[in-house]
């Protein structure tokens, strides 16, 4: 009936979003969280010293690295449409701008630029930590959805402009009304795998005195010396955010693609 | 403005892609209410012809000018001019993430300030005059291509302009659709419509085009009323496109 194809960008790093195609029992996505669920459940009750301290312990840290995710996560959005704009602009200052952002924050481990930006921003305004954290995120981050948001502008057939601008839309207004709107759908899976992969890279800023979940387990394993059993949880409690989330976001990536449906 | 002036007017236009010579040295008139049907093999210029009286492509010499206004001076507002010429694409081009009825309140909406009932009740008035009153709340991606591109007309009618322009309208579609969007761009001719018409469908030119413009390698071999044209044997390679195509 129509043979326009809707884009897709591929999904890099990350945790994989679940697709529509894989419900069932069956699926890892399934087997990863009922395992999860029921080892941070089995494991303070069949063995509640220490399991049951630390997971009375870490919670304050999930709060934390709730925050400083959601908080980087916006910002990133707002620094990647910027940015991807940018990369796009036909203003060749606009474009280099925006170009060599990108070149320098993808050339830089994001450790490095975390102890960067956190002695640097130190030595002119003292922030605090929590905030230093978010704005280094922030920064990394704001490339890579940059990149992302790029793609999912070019992805979208040249057509759909032309017909705008042959109404009498300008190019804003094309981009407003018509491109990104169409885009976002498109972009969606990437960003929300950014935002997984973002979550998992907070816990770098535990090195930075922001008392995030890891940093929070590390004070306990230090105190305890119950190293190996706090690290579990730990991973168990990343792991069980990062599905949920995935999932989440296979479920808005299904409602926003209302209009792709026959 | 003079009465008699054209409507739209290109004086020594040139185009090329790298070393492709596009359109060469085209002057051509044409006046409100004409049906120019433009013909051509592939690649002689005719689309590039159409997208620049638009400015959908942009052109390196010569100068257009859409009911007196010149497409390229800078005191010109290019969108303004485009509100006055609806365009109708190949691949029809509706916005995918909009429902028939929205494609077509967008514009009248945005672009002319237009209350949203008002441009909502002009939209259904359209779209019951393509024939698809009853898919208005249907994606583009739940139509057809023939029902596609009935709503990309009435789209770019719902801006109310004073010329259309067809680029291949019915060169995606089936061939038991082409018939039902022959008939609205029939009907919209019969009312008087400005049209330019990019098109290998030899009968509808016959029908409803004024003037028949042959085009071959970037320039306008020929421009005769269908008659005339049709007769002809002049052109050796007119006669060569006419035999391939019918």
């Amino acid at each position: 009936m129509n043979e326009q194809k809707s884009s897709q960008i591929e999904v890099g790093d990350g945790a994989a979003i679940p697709r529509r195609d894989d419900r069932g029992l069956v699926s890892a996505w399934w087997i990863a969280l009922t395992g999860a669920v029921s080892l941070l459940i089995l494991l303070p009750l069949l063995k509640p010293d220490p399991y049951l301290a630390i997971v009375r312990f870490i919670p304050d840290g999930v709060v934390i690295t709730f925050k400083v995710t959601v908080s980087s996560i916006i910002l990133a959005i707002i620094i990647g449409l910027l940015t991807g704009l940018g990369r796009i602009s036909r203003n060749r200052i606009i474009n280099l701008i925006a170009s060599l952002y990108v070149e320098v924050v993808r050339g830089i481990p994001l450790l490095v630029q975390l102890f960067y930006i956190y002695f640097a921003l130190g030595r002119i305004v003292r922030v605090p930590d929590i905030a230093a954290a978010i704005i280094a995120m922030a920064f990394c981050y704001g490339a890579y959805m940059g990149e992302v948001i790029r793609a999912g502008i070019k992805s979208i057939d040249r057509g759909q402009s032309e017909a705008s601008r042959s109404l009498g839309f300008s190019r804003h207004q094309t981009m407003m009304y018509i491109v990104l709107p169409q885009a976002w759908r498109t972009i969606l899976p990437p960003v929300g795998n950014e935002f997984i992969a973002l979550l998992k890279d907070t816990s770098l800023v535990s090195i930075l005195a922001v008392s995030d979940i890891l940093r929070r387990g590390r004070e306990y394993a230090a105190e305890s010396f119950n190293y190996f059993e706090t690290y579990t949880i730990i991973a168990l409690v990343y792991l069980l955010i990062t599905l949920i989330l995935s999932k989440g976001i296979s479920i808005m990536e299904y409602r926003l693609s209302h209009y792709e449906r026959r | 403005m003079n009465a008699v002036d054209p409507i739209i007017r290109l004086r020594a236009v040139n185009k090329s892609f790298g070393a492709f010579q596009a359109l060469c040295n085209i002057n051509l008139d044409i006046h409100a209410g004409e049906k120019i049907v433009i013909i051509g093999p592939s690649g002689s210029g005719k689309s590039t012809l159409l997208r620049s009286i638009n400015r959908l492509e942009t052109i390196d010499s010569g100068s257009i000018c859409i009911d007196g206004h010149d497409l390229y001076a800078p005191t010109e507002n290019i969108n303004t001019i485009r509100m006055e010429v609806g365009m109708v694409f190949q691949n029809f081009n509706l916005f995918r993430h909009k429902t028939a009825l929205q494609n077509l309140t967008l514009a009248p909406i945005k672009l002319k300030n237009q209350p949203p009932a008002q441009a909502e009740e002009k939209a259904r008035a359209l779209l019951a005059k393509v024939g698809m009153s009853d898919r208005s709340e249907h994606y583009p991606v739940q139509l057809s291509g023939g029902q596609q591109q009935r709503v990309a007309i009435a789209r770019a009618l719902a801006m109310e302009p004073k010329i259309m322009l067809f680029d291949e309208p019915t060169s995606a579609l089936d061939p038991e659709m082409i018939n039902e969007v022959l008939e609205v761009m029939t009907t919209l001719a019969r009312e008087g419509m400005t049209m330019v018409v990019v098109t290998h469908e030899m009968g509808f030119a016959r029908e409803v085009a004024d003037r028949i413009l042959f085009m071959d390698q970037g320039k306008i071999i020929s421009d005769h009323p269908p008659k005339v044209f049709f007769n002809s044997s002049g052109n050796p390679r007119i006669q060569l496109f006419l035999q391939q195509i019918l």
